[in-house]
Parts: C-alpha cells; sequence; structure tokens
C-alpha cells in the first residue's frame, strides 16, 4: 500500500504540487487525472522516491520513503516512467538482465523467461531495442516495471504510445496485477482508461481536486435532465410531460425535461405517458461522462 | 540487494561498448601514434640520418642526470631515457580515451531518457558513479595494456643491449600498475563529477579535457629533465592518488544530485 499526506513540491518559488493527499491500496487502480503541468510526473516521482517532498510525506507499506530508506523501499516498487528509457544497443532480454541484476532477482532468468511470455515478446528477445517499433519499446518499459513482481506499481502515461490492441492486452495485465494484490497507481491523459480500469479518480491540478471512485464523480455532476424518446411525433406528448417539468422541451426526436428527484417521479411519468397512449422507446436520466465531469472541475479550478 | 546493482550496472557498460566499438578506435589509435612516436623517434630517426642519439649533447646531458646505469653505453642510456619518458604516454592514453566516455556517463543516460528509471532502481549514488568510472576505465586500460606489451616487446627487439633489462625495474612496475591506474581513476572520477553537475555532454568532454592538462605539463617536464621521480617517490604519488580517488568518490556521491538531474536538466 502506497500513501501520499500532504505531498507539497515547489522548485524555486513555483508551487507544482500543493497538499496532496491519497492512498493507493491492495488490490486497487487509482488513476491520476491532470492537464499538462498538473503536477502528476512530479507526484509520481515523489512516490517513486526520485524526488524529496518541500513538505509531506510519502510512505510504502507504512514505511516512511526517506534517503535511508529509499534503496530498500525502491526494490518494492514498479516505475513506468513517463518515456520509455530502454537501453537501444542492447537487446530486450540484455535490458531485463541488466534489470533483473539491478533489483537482485534471485531467478533472473526464470524471471525475465515469465515476463517476456507475459509479453508475448519472447520472439523479439534478441531484437535490439533501438530496432523495435515505438509502442514495443513501451512494452519492454513495462516489463521492466514488472520483472521483479513489485506490490507497488507507478505507472507514468502508460498507454500513450500503444496501439488499441496492445493497449487492451495491457489492460488486462493491470486487472491480473490488481487481481494478485498490487497497488497501482497510473497517471493518464485517457479519460476513457480511466473510467475502464481505475476503482478510483484523483484530479488533481497542483491540487487535489477530486478523489472518487468514478461513478460518484459523475454523479456530483448529475443535471437532473430526463430524456424521453417515443415512437412517432414527441409533440404530441409534450404537455403530457410538462406536468411534470413545465420547461420540458424537444430536442431532435426526444423529449427533454428537468426532474429533480428522478428516482420518484420517473414511474409517474411513465404511467402518465402510458395513460396517454405513448408508445415509450426509452426514458433515461442523463448520466454524464467522466470527461464531463472532469472538464467541470477544470472549469470550476 | 546491496552492492549488486553496480556489476549489472557495469555488465552494461561493456555491452553498450562491445555494440559501439568505434567508442574505443580513438584509444587505439593513439596508443598506435605513441607506439610510433617513441620508436620512430629512439630507433627509427637516428637510423635514417645517420646521426646517433648520443651525439645529441642535450639529450647526453638529460639522461646522464637520471640514468646512473653503469652497463649502458651512451646511446643505450639515451634510449632508456627516453623510453622512460614515452611510458608515461600509455598512463595518458587510458585517460585520455575513457573520458569522453566518462564525461558522456551521466548526461549521456540522462539524454537517452534511460536515467530515471536506473534511478528509480535499488542502486545506490556509490554504485552508479563506481559502475560508470570502472565502465570508462577498464576497456581503455586493457587496450593501454596490449600496447605496453607492444612497446617492451618492440624495445626487446629493438633498442641496445641492456636496455630492455633496465626497464623491467621497479620504478616502471609502479608507474604501470600504481601511478597509471591511479591517474586514471582520479581523472575519471573528476569526469564523472562534470558529468552528473553539466547538462550537456560536449561541456562534459570539455571539462574532462582540461584534466589531461597537468599530466601533460608533468610529461614535458620530465623530458626536460626537471622533474624525475624515483620509484619511491612514484610510489607515494600513486598512494596519494588513490586516497584523493577515495575523496573524490565521496565528493562525487555527494554533489550527486538525483532531484536537480531528473527536474532541471532538458
Amino acid at each position: 500500500m502506497i500513501s501520499a499526506s500532504g505531498l507539497t513540491r515547489r522548485f524555486g518559488s513555483r508551487l507544482v504540487v500543493d497538499d496532496v493527499s491519497f492512498e493507493v491500496e491492495r488490490s486497487e487502480i487509482l488513476a491520476l487525472l491532470g492537464p499538462n503541468g498538473a503536477g502528476k510526473t512530479t507526484t509520481m516521482r515523489m512516490l517513486a522516491g526520485l524526488i524529496a517532498p518541500t513538505s509531506g510525506s510519502v510512505k510504502i507499506d507504512g514505511v516512511g520513503l526517506t534517503r535511508a530508506t529509499g534503496t530498500l523501499l525502491r526494490g518494492r516498487i514498479g516505475f513506468l516512467t513517463e518515456s520509455p528509457g530502454v537501453w537501444d544497443r542492447l537487446t530486450v532480454r540484455e535490458n531485463l538482465q541488466i534489470y533483473s541484476g539491478l533489483y537482485g532477482l534471485a531467478h533472473a532468468d526464470r524471471a525475465i523467461d515469465r515476463t517476456l511470455a507475459l509479453f508475448e515478446m519472447t520472439p523479439q528477445a534478441s531484437t535490439r531495442t533501438a530496432e523495435l517499433s515505438k509502442g514495443t519499446r513501451q512494452k519492454v518499459a513495462l516489463a521492466r516495471a514488472l520483472l521483479h513482481e513489485p506490490r507497488i506499481l507507478l505507472l507514468d502515461e502508460p498507454t500513450s504510445a500503444l496501439d488499441p490492441e496492445i493497449t487492451r492486452s495491457f489492460r488486462a495485465l493491470l486487472d491480473e496485477r490488481r487481481a494478485a494484490g498490487c497497488a497501482i497507481l497510473l497517471s493518464t491523459h485517457n479519460l476513457d482508461e480511466a473510467e475502464r480500469l481505475a476503482d478510483r479518480v484523483a484530479v488533481i491540478d497542483g491540487r487535489l481536486l477530486a478523489l472518487d471512485r468514478p461513478s460518484v464523480l459523475r454523479q456530483r455532476l448529475r443535471t437532473g435532465r430526463v430524456i424521453v424518446r417515443v415512437v412517432g411525433d414527441p409533440g404530441a406528448h409534450l404537455d403530457v410531460v410538462r406536468q411534470f417539468d413545465r420547461e420540458a422541451a424537444i430536442e431532435g426526436d426526444t423529449i427533454v425535461l428537468r426532474l429533480t428527484e428522478a428516482e420518484r417521479t420517473t414511474p409517474a411519468l411513465v404511467s402518465a405517458l402510458t395513460a396517454a397512449n405513448a408508445r415509450i422507446v426509452e426514458i433515461r436520466q442523463e448520466v454524464p461522462a467522466l470527461e464531463d465531469v472532469y472538464l467541470h472541475l477544470m472549469d470550476d479550478r | 540487494m546491496m552492492m549488486r546493482g553496480w556489476r549489472a550496472l557495469l555488465r552494461k557498460e561493456f555491452l553498450d561498448l562491445v555494440r559501439n566499438r568505434t567508442v574505443l578506435l580513438p584509444v587505439g589509435v593513439i596508443t598506435i601514434i605513441a607506439l610510433m612516436l617513441a620508436f620512430g623517434i629512439t630507433i627509427v630517426q637516428p637510423a635514417l640520418t645517420g646521426q646517433r642519439l648520443s651525439e645529441d649533447s642535450d639529450l647526453r646531458r638529460v639522461s646522464a642526470l637520471v640514468i646512473a646505469d653503469g652497463n649502458l653505453s651512451g646511446d643505450g642510456r639515451v634510449q632508456l631515457f627516453l623510453f622512460e619518458q614515452f611510458l608515461l604516454l600509455f598512463l595518458v592514453i587510458p585517460i585520455t580515451g575513457a573520458m569522453a566516455l566518462a564525461a558522456h556517463a551521466v548526461v549521456g543516460e540522462k539524454q537517452a531518457g534511460t536515467l530515471e528509471p536506473l534511478l528509480a532502481t535499488p542502486i545506490t549514488t556509490f554504485e552508479l558513479l563506481v559502475a560508470k568510472v570502472l565502465g570508462a576505465l577498464i576497456p581503455t586500460f586493457v587496450i593501454s595494456l596490449i600496447g605496453l606489451a607492444l612497446y617492451l616487446a618492440g624495445i626487446v627487439i629493438v633498442a641496445e643491449p641492456g636496455v630492455a633489462g633496465a626497464m623491467l625495474s621497479a620504478r616502471t612496475a609502479v608507474l604501470i600498475l600504481i601511478v597509471g591506474p591511479a591517474v586514471a581513476l582520479v581523472a575519471l572520477q573528476a569526469a564523472i563529477v562534470i558529468s552528473s553537475r553539466v547538462n550537456d555532454a560536449r561541456t562534459a568532454q570539455q571539462f574532462g579535457a582540461v584534466i589531461v592538462i597537468p599530466l601533460s605539463a608533468l610529461l614535458v617536464a620530465q623530458f626536460m629533465g626537471a622533474v624525475w621521480l624515483s620509484s619511491t617517490g612514484l610510489a607515494w604519488i600513486g598512494l596519494g592518488l588513490f586516497s584523493f580517488w577515495l575523496l573524490l568518490t565521496l565528493l562525487s556521491v555527494a554533489l550527486f544530485e538525483r532531484e536537480s538531474i531528473l527536474t532541471r536538466w532538458r
């Protein structure tokens, strides 16, 4: 488990990360969302023990991350940096061999073979990484981060260079790591990815703007808008709907209204429409996408 | 887990060099030039011009000042003096070659984007710096030793009788086995310090070149007969240099700021 408490980082007079606190539990994926320059990478680096916070603290499995404990604790973390950072003149296997030595793995060859198989890279094991595509290099970097089977994974923009097929297998891999008990923090611009993968989402822009499950965040932005689609002309049933909201209006082939207590009022609306011989195709509450929530939070900064 | 990382990183350095052998080409070229220079001046030039080395009054005077071996002929004494001088070149060769590698060591990793994942492992700064110094020193030192073997073999074959025997002295051994590696370590450690403080490999290399200046000065001073160090004197210098290297290593660990390297370098 990894926890950040009041993390603050200044570079000179520039405040990059301001009092950010969160925890990532075992078997949890937390997505760190934020615009460019929001402090995501700086936060990741502080959590990986690469830079020290100006104030605040990081704990890994309950142990404070300090200069003294850094060497030991870094061994428990798998960190995927923003760029793959693989050694170009070395083969895929050699890259992994060096890192297995750096992590002091006892059964390095076994771990490397397992990781290569996991990423379906065994055929490319003897290829120099300079000859690989950007996406495959990113895969090598991911393999490197997972080589020592860390309990904590910090992934900075992990799928930014991956094609959809590899992205899908990568997501499956993260699911598997989560099931195996890993605490995973991933920073991303990809809201769809955050929504699909993350148990919780932290939106930051220097400071923490929101931290919750995606469904809860979406709930916050509920507008109360209800969309009604019927067979035939929707205008024929507008009067019935206006009994519930005098401002109800036609939008395209639907009727849109606002209900302050949609859960309680919607059954009555259905009954009224049915009584008026409306053939209902659908009635649904408008649920904002995570993107809407994100943009709303950014607008409110 | 402690103290394993440097071996892994050293292996990476060697693999990198094996795949990029042209980096070592200048060291080989300098070694060949040093061999040609030594034998050209000491053996070929007198043979071509017909002028014996002992006929040069300056050489006769300087060599008499520093070479006390009464069993050598006049020419043999001057040859020994010159061959002893050129021996110093073989101390400088690994440094000049390795300097480029050492200067590139940290800043090169940073520019390639490979430093951050490396620093995210449990490797300590000390291990990282040791691996970088040895990674630069060992290959160039091996080339230099090969050159030295050829040099001594050449002396055995072409020099005046007794010169080769006189060369195989305690002074030569101290020079090759103690002073040479110690000077190289100091120079390379200094280059690593510079490499971890600047944000551009070219700057590091230019600063690194400055380190060769005192060695060149020593070379010239020896040629002029102004400095002649005995084996004991050289051993003390070697010891001093090793101590200085240890201090420099500690200094380089203290000066290696992971944070600024990662956050301020662009």
